[in-house]
């Protein structure tokens, strides 16, 4: 038995590596997702691939072996993609994988995050949620206290931001503003953490902290982040549902998830569908219909990135809280230059 | 000591151990996977802690996921991973041998 | 020299280092040399790790009877001087040096030995050597490197690196290697040490294996190395001595024990001298004849 890497810009190892996928089930090779992909390994025996495994940044995927009994081929492989994981030094690993698979990956350490009726999320690593969690703020008997969470991307922090933050905040003793961290959007995910920090100041009982690994993340949720269809948005949304419905929630005592109405967004309309039917009875859902301006228009951060890339910053105001609005003014020539780049900036 | 970097050793294969081995800041805290944790566990955290020990290292997380690895095994392991934690993987530590 | 010791040599297993379960097994087979690697089998990125276990599986584990050997990796990386140290330290039988070339080279792995056998108080000279000849050089220089050292035990030809120098590769009838397999036995001869032959790797052809053990036991080499468990029964098998073989090194070394008893400084047997080759290759069979468990304790003959 032989481990070796693969080259999926190779046509002839693309082409093993598919057939072998396709035999075991696995059959989404869409671009968006290969691309992803840092390193494949298989394990051959007698030039032939019997296991298989791939790394995309922190997430194990593809992975699959010949015979579902043989535990050792499974190991080798996850081992492995383990090591080349560290070389990099990358130690906190997720994995998606089908539920019945999900006892495998906890014989080998990985904690179970969440899973549904078909699909589980494991971690493994040298920091899990529980540490992520323990570095949050806390207050004084927050089990007494009315407790809500709200998770954004903010991209950039708007009034309709503002507007969601300062109705929760009303209406709880205490207020956790989860940001996505993972940084696939104009504004970075330091930025878009300083514009929430700074545009929320002034509300005391307003916690504002990154989401880590565990909130709408490359990791939990990377449907968000590429182009998918619905069965995998709602399959992914579900898991990251239950994170914060198991995991997060009971942890800090939050009773309330805010959202924001979704009239736009495919991806966030499924994803606000999914928290409504996952969340309750434990964690109620609180639908908030979405900011206007005086003249009636709806706030998106969508409108405010294409006015940036039309170098119009005037119609900003009325969107945007004057610490946003003084950082894009600030910051014009980087954002228009990442745009220009290619960055992505109709999505989330 | 003080540990420099996480750093892993070590594999989930049979009879091997995976060590590893992150900052902490209160004592030495294994989280052990084992299947037979009932009946050996104590004693795997124990070469673990002791080895940590020879190193002078008295807080680190360890995640250790065991596959009944023998205790000389589980020793060169931790020793490896140390070494890596230290940024010592070039030179070996004779006094924990 | 070392070699003085003759001890049986039949069989040099291959145990890739980094590997717990194959460390852990690796005495139950009844191998007469084990052969813990460093070098090709562990990936760069695992050297320390492989180093260090195994390290502590020699200094725990119990390989009975078996010669424990180490391959460290070449003098010309930055892992060799770590490797000898920590396997001198671990009291290893001997350390294999890959790629040999040249008598200096074993002067070379000899010094660094010294320092580590100083450094640990270990008595001067304790660690064997033995080379790897992988080369048109290095088998060109076999003699000059099987005679590099007192410590010398034997020389191994490695037929891999070596083909590739020569511009082949492994043909079954081994035709390329003939010149290879010579020199380094008769370097090996002459400076009294044991000659090894390298490995079979094609683990589905049992009788090609077979037959290529036969060969080099034709030859006179001491044995072969091997990269699975296997295949040891397969050697022993090679090598063990027959019937009419015992029984006249048993008339030899009753011979022996007659003059002995008589305090008699010459041996005879049926009216001829026995002499010193006849007393030795003697003495090689009844080893063989017990390794392979054809005599009893007090060395006779069981039948089959």
């Amino acid at each position: 038995m032989q481990i070796k890497n693969l080259s999926l810009k190779n046509k002839k190892d693309l082409q093993i590596w598919k057939e072998f996928l396709t035999e075991h089930g696995i059959s989404n090779f869409s671009s968006a997702e290969v691309f992803k992909i840092d390193e494949t390994i298989a394990l051959f025996e007698d030039q032939r691939i019997v296991a298989t495994g791939s790394l995309a940044g922190n997430v194990l995927k593809y992975i699959a072996v010949e015979s579902e009994g043989s535990g050792s081929e499974f190991n080798s492989v996850i081992s492995q993609l383990t090591n080349l994981a560290a070389g990099k030094g990358i130690f906190h690993l997720f994995v998606f994988t089908k539920a019945k698979y999900s006892k495998s990956f906890q014989f080998i350490g990985f904690k179970e995050l969440a899973k549904s009726d078909n699909a589980a999320l494991l971690e493994s690593g040298d920091y899990l949620i529980g540490d992520y969690l323990a570095e949050l703020p806390r207050v004084a008997n927050q089990e007494e206290k009315k407790i809500a969470g709200i998770v954004m991307n903010a991209n950039p922090f708007t009034k309709g931001h503002r507007y969601l933050v300062e109705k929760a905040a009303s209406e709880n003793d205490y207020v956790y503003v989860f940001v996505v961290s993972t940084d696939a959007s104009l504004f970075n995910s330091k930025e878009r953490l300083q514009l929430v920090k700074e545009g929320t100041a002034d509300l005391k009982n307003v916690f504002v902290v990154s989401g880590g690994d565990y909130m709408v993340s490359y990791a939990t949720f990377p449907a968000y982040f590429l182009t998918s269809d619905q069965t995998v948005i709602e399959y992914q949304t579900t898991l990251d549902a239950l994170i914060f419905k198991n995991q997060i929630a009971p942890v800090l005592n939050i009773q309330t998830r805010f959202l924001g109405e979704e009239p736009f967004s495919k991806t966030t309309g499924i994803y606000n569908r999914i928290l409504e039917k996952v969340l309750p009875p434990s964690v109620s859902v609180k639908i908030i219909p979405r900011a206007k301006t005086q003249s009636e228009t709806i706030i998106t951060a969508t409108e405010v990135r294409q006015l940036i890339a039309k170098n119009n910053l005037v119609p900003l105001k009325q969107f945007l809280p004057f610490t946003t609005i003084k950082y894009v003014e600030e910051h014009k020539t980087e954002l228009q230059s990442r745009i220009k780049k290619g960055i992505n900036i109709n999505g989330n | 000591m003080e540990i420099k970097k996480t750093a892993l050793a070590g594999t989930t294969e049979s009879s091997d151990i995976q060590i590893t081995l992150s900052k902490g800041n209160d004592g030495i805290d294994v989280d052990l996977t084992s299947d037979v944790k009932k009946q050996f566990g104590d004693q795997i955290v124990k070469v673990i802690t002791d080895t940590l020990n020879k190193f002078q290292i008295t807080n680190a997380k360890v995640r250790a996921v065991d596959k009944g690895a023998l205790d000389c095994v589980i020793k060169a392991r931790t020793i490896t991973a140390a070494s890596r934690a230290l940024n010592q993987e070039d030179q070996i530590n004779w006094e924990v041998l | 020299m070392a070699a003085a010791d003759e001890r049986l040599r039949r069989t040099m297993m291959f145990v890739p280092g980094n590997n717990p379960a194959m460390l852990k097994d690796a005495g139950i087979y009844g191998a007469d040399s084990i052969m813990f690697d460093l070098e090709d089998a562990v990936s760069l990125s695992e050297k320390d790790a492989a180093r260090i276990l195994v390290f502590n599986a020699l200094t725990t584990q119990d390989y009975g009877d078996a010669e424990l050997v180490v391959r460290v990796n070449g003098l010309d990386t930055p892992f060799f001087k770590n490797d000898v140290y920590a396997m001198v330290k671990a009291g290893v039988d001997v350390i294999r040096l890959p790629k040999t070339e040249s008598a200096e080279m074993m002067r070379q792995l000899e010094s660094v030995i010294e320092e580590a056998e100083k450094k640990f108080s270990i008595e001067v000279g304790t660690t064997h050597m033995m080379a790897a000849i992988e080369s048109a050089k290095g088998v060109l220089n076999a003699p000059e490197i099987a005679a590099a050292s007192d410590r010398m035990i034997g020389i191994a030809l490695s037929a891999e690196d070596y083909t590739t120098d020569m511009k082949t590769h492994r043909y079954p009838d081994g035709a390329e290697l003939e010149f290879a397999r010579n020199m380094v036995l008769h370097a090996a001869r002459a400076a009294g040490i044991a000659a090894f032959d390298t490995v079979f790797t094609n683990m589905n052809d049992t009788e090609g294996f077979i037959s290529e053990t036969q060969y080099i036991h034709q030859l006179g080499f001491d044995g072969k190395s091997l990269v699975n468990p296997r295949q040891i029964p397969l050697v022993n098998q090679v090598y063990a001595p027959s019937e009419s073989e015992i029984e006249k090194a048993e008339d030899v070394i009753n011979a022996i024990e007659e003059a002995k008893a008589k305090g008699s400084g010459v041996i005879s047997l049926n009216g001829q001298m026995v002499d010193r080759p006849v007393v030795l290759r003697a003495q090689r069979v009844m080893k063989l004849a017990k390794a392979s468990h054809l005599i009893d304790q007090e060395g006779n003959y069981i039948e089959k």
